[in-house]
């Protein structure tokens, strides 16, 4: 890797990553699959896998939730494929979908390769009586959000994330309202918002800062602001005790 | 200055001539308070770029007085509310009206501070008088900045009619 010194210092001072590659591999760019060549790549390993007929356009892999994280794993590190990107994790509700006889929500995974430039969508179908999917939110870092939102909104359970709270309804709300079964002018009053104090905890406390009193602003450097020019060598390295804050399941691989 | 005129107190001393003028209170404690309005912008949406055009040369609100936008609560008493308002930004929007000390006026300003606007949806406010007192609604998506100085100088009217022995109501 020979990229400016201070990337991989700044790298080599993170808590690693469970499941990330240590090296990356080499850029190979190449012309994009066609969707035949991803369809059988993943096919290849994964002989359960589908195309979804639906998908017209583009190219949508229906897998199983067993598969789930294998073949994310299969997409993300793969020589031929390097889906280094997660674009968007989208819930859907077939509720009231015209002809549809299958499993009532579905999450869709977009994946994009920024090496090769193709993209894939893996779909997973989710049972309405027990919809939980495991999550992906270690194998890649943008699915910690996409989860949440995902479950906020449809009400998928991602099993294993650490702080599944909602994202962008208030923590008052009931319900999940992109079911199609919510009455979309449903309205729910918010009484006190939420200060999202546990966020800002673990962002000062990643930051060098130590947090006096749990669910307070109350908070004292302990060292220097957090621009000063000892700051990059010192974020992996404080002491165990001020990571763990109240919220103690949340990502604390955060790096800012 | 535009005062009511009121005759001058029989009592009077005539030999302090033009040192003094005689005036009711209301009167003159609207007339301070109108002409002075420090315009807390509580900017969500589209409706918020416009007051920049405003408060900016071109438009010039301080040819009203009402040009020094505050961005505390506690030093403003005009509250516009320019935007689309969420129910989770409901109790912020509740909380900064509280904040501001009295006398204080509200101007929603646009479709959807005023309506919800077309968000009609589980998540959008459908008009902020459902979380703080309205005096003044601007219609428009978003309103021209004319809107804006008619909509003070409608307000600057209202205010010049309040009386100080009713009392001003707190926290609504």
């Amino acid at each position: 890797m020979s990229a400016t010194p201070s990337i991989p210092a700044a790298a080599s001072s993170m808590p690693a990553l469970s499941g990330m590659p240590t090296t990356v591999p080499p850029p190979a760019p190449g012309a994009p699959l066609a969707k035949d060549a991803l369809l059988a790549l993943v096919q290849e390993r994964f002989p359960g896998a589908v195309r979804d007929a639906a998908d017209a356009w583009d190219l949508t892999i229906i897998v199983s939730a067993d598969q789930l994280r294998d073949a994310v794993l299969f997409l993300r590190d793969d020589r031929r494929l390097q889906m280094a990107m997660l674009l968007d994790i989208a819930g859907i509700d077939y509720l009231a979908y015209p002809g549809h006889r299958r499993a009532r929500f579905a999450v869709v995974y977009l994946f994009k390769s920024l090496v090769h430039g193709h993209r894939v969508k893996l779909k997973v179908e989710v049972d309405e009586e027990a919809p939980e999917l495991p999550s992906i939110h270690d194998l890649y870092k943008i699915a910690d959000w996409s989860e949440r939102e995902t479950w906020d909104q449809i009400g998928v359970v991602f099993r294993g994330h650490p702080n599944l709270k909602r994202l962008l309804n208030h923590h008052e709300f009931i319900g999940h309202p992109l079911r199609k079964d919510y009455p979309c002018q449903k309205r729910q009053k918010l009484s006190v918002n939420d200060p999202m104090l546990d966020q800002l905890e673990l962002r000062l406390r990643q930051l060098g800062y130590s947090v006096l009193s749990e669910g307070q602003i109350t908070s004292m450097p302990t060292r220097g602001l957090p621009g000063a020019i000892d700051g990059a060598g010192d974020r992996g390295q404080l002491d165990p005790d001020l990571r763990q804050g109240s919220n103690a399941g949340a990502d604390q691989r955060g790096v800012l | 200055m535009v005062f009511k005129p009121v005759p001058p107190l029989p009592t009077a001393e005539p030999s302090l001539g033009d040192a003094f003028i005689t005036t009711t209170r209301d009167a003159f404690v609207n007339w301070g308070r109108r002409n002075s309005l420090w315009p807390f912008p509580f900017g969500t949406a589209c409706c918020a770029i416009e007051f920049m055009g405003v408060v900016s040369s071109v438009f010039d609100l301080s040819r009203f007085g009402s040009e020094l936008v505050r961005f505390s609560p506690r030093q403003a008493d005009l509250l516009i509310v320019a935007g689309t308002v969420t129910y989770k930004q409901a109790p912020i929007l509740r909380r900064i009206y509280e904040q501001m000390p009295d006398p204080k006026w509200v101007i929603s300003a646009g479709a959807c501070a005023t309506s919800g606007g077309f968000y009609d949806c589980y998540c959008t406010v459908p008009g902020i008088d459902e979380i703080i007192p309205v005096d003044i609604y601007i219609a428009g998506c978003p309103p021209r900045p004319e809107a804006f100085i008619e909509a003070i100088v409608q307000l600057q009217g209202k205010i010049g009619k309040e009386s100080q022995k009713e009392s001003k109501r707190v926290g609504a």
